[in-house]
């Protein structure tokens, strides 16, 4: 059977991991499911599907947030943060810096939990190491 | 050119403007469109070329039928000519003759039937590939939009919060703050179960090392000299 969003939203809501990670997820009227994960709730994860992957996409900042004079620095090192981030990346979308990961349509609800945890672990850390380059 | 350095490109010309739609969704059905009308196209083509390597099939077979009728007359011709039967013989030839002519013909439509079996194949084979590249660019359009969906939704968040000053840093105070809260919570836990098991008395006995005689190996050698002393 296809997974929903709104099937994974249930899912998610009634789960905690076993670092005590909680979510709170709810489905968009633009379909898209926001998902504010305990451990981190300032920053809430956006999740997509397409017809092969799922996409948790978590916007960081945008780039009028940036230092005017640092954004040459800003992306040397976040090119360099993002292959030492596990199971996420970081990329531009419409000039807001996003972590985002993909996963494939029918993996297991477990591995969405664990990347879910993850990024929202990955957003504190790569938002602390660029903290001091933004406005 | 792949289909994201064009959408990049159309990007880059409009200006790079905050939400805006890269991906008309009306391109993205007219491409699934295409796909559906050409895998349709690709099935009709192979029931034709079922057809047709069946008709191939039969030809072959009805060419070497006529071979060996081919072979079987003129080994009769050779045997009437041994004979000395002249007059049987020519008919046999005329039969002969009569079957090389069919099948020379039969052989003409069997190359040119094979040609088209390969030709229908080859085109297959390249429109399957075409059909499983479009797919996979579609794939990648539907990634972009379904980011596109993300990312309207962050521009009204950052909207929301107006972006102020120092916002990422105070978002992460907030943060840390409540990480450190529920870590100083689990360790006020800690201590509390620590202290619900050992209450008071208990430990002012233990500080007195009252109560607190255990088995060790000096009390076991004391019990041992005490029964290995003779007894009164």
């Amino acid at each position: 059977m296809e997974t929903t969003l709104e099937d994974l939203a249930l899912d998610l809501n009634t789960t905690t991991t076993l670092e005590g990670t909680r979510f709170d997820a709810v489905v968009t009227d633009s379909g898209v499911m926001e998902v504010i994960c305990s451990n981190n709730d300032e920053f809430p994860i956006h999740i997509a599907m397409t017809d092969t992957q799922i996409l948790s996409v978590t916007p960081l900042f945008h780039v009028k947030e940036v230092q005017e004079d640092k954004l040459v620095e800003l992306n040397t090192l976040l090119l360099q943060l993002s292959p030492a981030i596990p199971l996420s990346s970081i990329g531009l979308q419409e000039g807001n810096y996003i972590l985002f990961g993909a996963m494939a349509l029918n993996t297991t609800f477990e591995n969405i939990v664990h990347e879910l945890e993850v990024q929202a672990e990955n957003t504190l850390d790569v938002l602390e190491a660029v903290e001091d380059l933004l406005i | 050119m792949g289909i994201l350095k064009d959408m990049f490109a159309a990007l880059k010309g409009a200006g790079s403007e905050v939400g805006e739609a890269i991906i008309d969704a009306n391109a993205v059905r007219i491409l699934e469109q295409e796909i559906r009308e050409a895998e349709k196209a690709i099935n009709n083509a192979r029931q034709s070329l079922t057809k047709l390597k069946g008709s191939e099939i039969r030809m072959k077979r009805e060419i070497n039928s006529l071979n060996t009728d081919i072979s079987d007359y003129e080994a009769k011709a050779l045997e009437a000519l041994n004979q000395g039967n002249e007059e049987l013989a020519v008919k046999v030839a005329d039969r002969i003759a009569e079957h090389e002519t069919d099948r020379d013909e039969k052989s003409a439509e069997y190359e040119k039937l094979s040609t088209e079996v390969r030709k229908i194949n080859t085109m297959i084979k390249n429109r399957n590939k075409v059909i499983q590249k479009n797919k996979r660019e579609l794939e990648k359009v539907k990634t972009i939009k379904e980011l596109q969906k993300t990312t309207s939704s962050i521009s009204c968040n950052f909207a929301a919060t107006g972006s102020s000053a120092h916002r990422v840093s105070k978002a992460l105070e907030r943060v840390k703050a409540k990480q450190a809260k529920w870590r100083d919570n689990m360790e006020a836990g800690d201590w509390m179960v620590e202290e619900e098991n050992t209450d008071d008395l208990s430990k002012e006995l233990k500080e007195a090392g009252i109560g607190t005689r255990g088995i060790t190996g000096n009390s076991v050698l004391d019990r041992l000299k005490e029964k290995q002393r003779p007894s009164a």
